[in-house]
This record gives structure tokens, sequence and C-alpha cells, in this order.
């Protein structure tokens, strides 16, 4: 007798669960999490910490000097890099990047400046450590 | 909980990549293999023991391949774009420097092995120049 009763909740919060998954599925186009591994975002970003990075923001403009984002090592595009932009030349549409730990990071004093095309994710916040935790940069 | 966590763990992992996470250099590495490839062949030229002479060559040559590689590092590693305005001869300078390394290697040719110091302390110039003594070396240490 009691099993219909309980068998309505369970079925919504299955259906629930399904329908959070695939939203949380569609939304990663557009945010999604992502942690830190290294040392030469420090101490802004430190190993560990995990971001919440977002798509949207570069799709309506180009990248400001001072944002943190994700971008592919171009000597090794399947890493994928967390840096911060130090210039931008418009003309050129090229980014500089740096670690804010500039004597212990690979960026563009190494590898030069990257189109601005290959830089599509934004650092929004941090989520963890909860410490630490809220909007960046 | 460590299924939480695993939860909340991103997939995706991003970089704050550093190539050469100690950041030390000093031309001084290259210059000490450099003094061991002249010293060592005032010391073959000085005897007449056949299996000593052998062993100097061979050590020789291990100490030559020492100072391209020392030499290698400072000039990849260190040495940045933006400094090359500073000193224009920058890459000439390496490649002079890692050939004459190559020929005190192959030769026992005394002359050659000075010629390399004085290029080692033209890179020490620069290394000078671009702030590395006060950027790539751990301070403290007694004079």
């Amino acid at each position: 007798m009691t099993t219909p009763r309980l068998s309505i909740p369970l079925i919504a919060t299955l259906v629930g669960a399904a329908g959070a998954l695939a939203a949380a599925a569609a939304a990663r186009r557009w945010l999604d999490a992502a942690e830190v591994r290294g040392r030469s975002m420090a101490p802004t970003l430190l190993p560990g910490d995990r971001l919440i990075v977002e798509s949207a923001t570069f799709q309506r403009r180009q990248p400001r000097a001072g944002e943190l984002v994700l971008a592919p090592d171009p000597r090794e595009p399947q890493r994928e890099l967390v840096k911060r932009v130090v210039a931008i030349d418009a003309e050129e549409g090229a980014l500089h990047l740096r670690g804010d730990a500039p004597g212990a990071s690979t960026d563009s004093r190494a590898f030069g400046a990257l189109p601005v095309a290959a830089v599509r994710w934004r650092v929004l916040a941090r989520y963890w450590p909860p410490a630490r935790a809220g909007l960046l940069p | 909980m460590s299924l939480i966590t695993r939860l909340l763990r991103p997939h995706r992992i991003v970089d704050a990549h550093c190539d050469i996470p100690c950041g030390i250099y000093d031309p001084e590495q290259a210059r000490i293999e450099a003094e061991s490839c002249l010293r060592i062949i005032e010391k073959h030229d000085a005897s007449d023991d056949k299996l000593f002479r052998a062993r100097c060559i061979h050590v020789k040559e291990e100490r030559a391949e020492l100072v391209k590689h020392h030499l290698d590092v400072l000039w990849h590693d260190y040495f940045k774009p933006e400094h090359l305005d500073q000193f224009p001869a920058l890459h000439e300078t390496f490649w002079n420097a890692t050939k004459q390394a190559s020929k005190v290697k192959q030769t026992l040719d005394v002359a050659a092995a000075k010629e390399l110091l004085a290029m080692i302390d033209t890179i020490d110039e620069m290394w000078k120049g671009t702030g590395g003594p006060g950027k790539t070396r751990v301070s403290g240490r007694p004079s």
C-alpha cells in the first residue's frame, strides 16, 4: 500500500536528477569547473584551487589586460594553461600572457604571444578551498 | 565523503605551468668545466705516461660536453627574447661559444681552451647585464 505513494516522489527525484545532469552537460559549453596544477600563478592561484570558468564573455568581446584566462600551450596544445593577460595588441590580435609568479612561470616570454581566438575561457571565481572562495581576478 | 569529494572534483585540469621551477642559472657552471679542460690539456702535455694521457683525453672530452650542456641550458632557458634587444649578438655569441666547446672537445689546443674561457666570460657579462646574479642565484653565499 505504501509503495505507490513512495514511488511518485522517487520517480520525480530520478527525473529531476537526470534533468539536472543533462542541463549540467549542456551548460558545460559555457560554464565549467577546473582544477589548478602548478605554482606559476602564485599567490593568486595555488595548486589544488578549483575554479569556475566561463566562455560567454569572450564571445562578446576580446580579453582585457588583467584578466585570468585559459589558453592552450602553443608548444603542447593538449595542455591547457591558466595565466594572466598582461597586454593585448588589438591590431595584431595578439595576447601576451604571464604567470603571477614570473620567476617560476613559462609564459609569453618563452612561447610568444597567442592569437586572441585561441583564448576562449575566462576565470570567473574560485569555489575551493572555501576559505578563499570568491570572484576572480 | 570521498564520493562527494570525487563528484566535486573537476575533470578539467588547468596548468599554471613552469618549465624550470628552480630558475637557478650561472655561467660559472660552464666556466668551471672549461677551466678543467684547459688544465687537463696542460697536464696531458706535461706527461709522458701513455695511459695518463689517454685518461686526460677521455676526461677532457666529457668536461667539454658538459660545457656545451651548461651553455645550452643558459641559452634555451635563462635568456629570453627581450634580452636580445639589450644584446643583439646573443645568439651568435652562444653559437660561437658552443662551437668553440666542440673544438676543445676534439683537440688538445691550449689556445682554443683559453679562447673558450674568454667566450664564456662574454656570456657572463650578458648574464650579469640582464640581472642574472640577483634573479637566478640564491643570495646569502659567503663571498
